[in-house]
């Protein structure tokens, strides 16, 4: 297996920053250029917070690619860090919509080795399957652990993990 | 999930926006204005001066500004907790609220921890005793809570305070504790005068929680999943808590969200029937009375509140199940 260079692509990364700048104006705004209440001020405050956060990550993102290889995934910018695949010890891939009939959603992949931080990938990245179905090889080699939701969500991809019962 | 956080909140902003503009122009809807009420009163006592003092008034409050213009000045001030005039008083709405909405999120906040406590005792009671006399009696009540209006209940359990108890139901402190700053004295009137109104309100939003955690928790406790736990002998509290339990609780997390509203528009007419100082009384005289500013702030408050129960309702779920549902498809 070749080593496979993976980006978000800048449609997604354009979505994001857009997100964070409406948030940070529209939370900022009011403080900036009104008298706020302080106890608004501090609810305003919490959300400029949540969305300067966003904005943050959305760029560490955009200068991040992922490197896909046989035995490693990793995450190639500011914070890299990295996952080596025969030493898996931490799978979650969670699914998150904010329609109430939880249709249009998108995936969220977490994965970690004995020792490492977590490298967490959403769904819009190129190559997102590739990764899940590597990912749910070193769990099924390593045996670690995954809950309900996980096995529940690798099925809707038409992955299945045997042998990973929590039982 | 900091991705989701950000979606679901910035969607919020323009709801509330949406929500204040509409509930804002609803109710200017009707012909007239709160002053109309007010000039046909001293028109009938024969007030030579009522036309002079209805334009007087209609100055004072705004009135004779566009809608838009109005709803633009409510909506500026509510950053500076200024929600303008209430036509009633002729006092401004933020001070006519203010104890009012303390009083309104504590016995709330008492009624919602209240549902979720009982309800949720008694849904894993009556589903892990099914067809027994719990289970019986946890049912008979889910069906009394569901059918029993909340202001019938009120009224009988004043009646049966008062005759058989010699108890002042009504109220939510002792006459003496009104108007008088906060003390230990007064905290503990307010939390003895809380005990009714809470199960009274609380009392169908808890059936309808039993009976639906109760149907979850039996549903999940007949799968074969269940059945193999058992038969590996793993301790019954143990295979009740991690498995079945944590299913059956999803659509109990989810009904957060629709709990709030439901909880204050049910204690408007509760508050009328047992004189509560809480903000339901002054919403139906505002409404009335067409009373735009005071009635709007209260619907805002509402709405905040509801859409902040959703947001909860959707973290927690998000945290307790994110799995994908049949019939949604990934991006």
């Amino acid at each position: 297996m070749n080593s496979a260079d993976l980006r978000y692509p800048q449609q997604t990364l354009v979505a994001d920053y857009l997100r964070a700048a409406a948030g940070v104006v529209l939370c900022g705004a009011p403080i900036l250029l009104l008298d706020v209440n302080r106890w608004l001020a501090a609810f305003l405050l919490a959300g400029f917070a949540l969305f300067a956060l966003f904005l943050v990550r959305t760029a560490l993102r955009h200068r991040t690619r992922f490197v896909l290889g046989p035995d490693t995934l990793c995450a190639d910018g500011p914070v890299g860090t990295l996952v080596e695949w025969n030493r898996l010890d931490r799978l979650k891939l969670s699914y998150f919509s904010t329609k109430r009939d939880r249709s249009d959603g998108w995936m969220q992949l977490s994965v970690g080795s004995t020792g490492g931080r977590l490298i967490k990938v959403d769904s819009s990245l190129e190559g997102f399957h590739d990764i899940v179905e590597r990912a749910a090889e070193a769990a099924k080699a390593t045996g670690a652990p995954l809950s309900d939701a996980t096995r529940a969500n690798l099925r809707s991809m038409g992955i299945v993990v045997v042998g990973q019962e929590e039982l | 999930m900091l991705q989701f956080i950000v979606r679901r909140v910035l969607l919020m902003i323009p709801t509330l926006f949406v929500i204040s503009a509409l509930v804002y122009f609803i109710i200017d809807l009707p012909p007239g204005d709160c002053v109309t009420s007010q000039i046909e009163e001293l028109l009938a006592r024969g007030d030579p001066d009522a036309h002079a003092r209805a334009a007087e008034l209609r100055d004072l409050y705004g009135l004779n500004h566009p809608l838009w213009q109005r709803y633009l000045e409510w909506v500026g001030g509510i950053f500076r907790w200024d929600f303008g005039l209430s036509c009633q008083d002729t006092v401004p709405v933020a001070d006519l609220i203010s104890e009012r909405m303390m009083l309104t999120i504590i016995m709330e906040t008492s009624t919602i921890a209240f549902i979720w406590i009982v309800s949720f005792v008694i849904g894993v009671y009556a589903a892990t005793h099914q067809y027994r006399l719990g289970d019986y009696v946890a049912s008979f009540i889910g069906f009394i809570g569901l059918s029993i209006p909340n202001f019938l209940l009120a009224l009988v359990l004043l009646y049966v305070g008062k005759v058989y108890f010699g108890l002042s139901i009504g109220g939510l402190m002792d006459p003496e504790y009104i108007d008088q700053p906060l003390s230990w004295g007064k905290v503990v009137s307010v939390m003895e005068h809380l005990i009714i109104p809470v199960i009274v309100i609380g009392m169908s939003g808890t059936a309808g929680m039993i009976r639906r955690l109760r149907a979850n928790l039996l549903d999940e406790l007949q799968k074969q999943y269940v059945v193999t736990g058992r038969a590996k002998g793993l301790p019954p509290m143990r295979l009740l808590v991690k498995y079945p339990l944590r299913h059956a609780i999803n659509p109990f997390v989810a009904d957060i969200g629709g709990l709030l509203p439901d909880v204050i528009s049910g204690s408007v007419i509760v508050s009328v029937v047992l004189s509560l100082p809480t903000t339901g009384p002054m919403l139906l005289s505002a409404l009335k009375t067409q009373d735009v500013n005071l009635a709007a702030t209260f619907l805002l408050f509402v709405a905040v509140l509801t859409v902040i129960g959703m947001l909860i309702s959707d973290l927690a779920l998000a945290a307790l199940d994110p799995r994908i549902r049949f019939g949604s498809s990934e991006k």
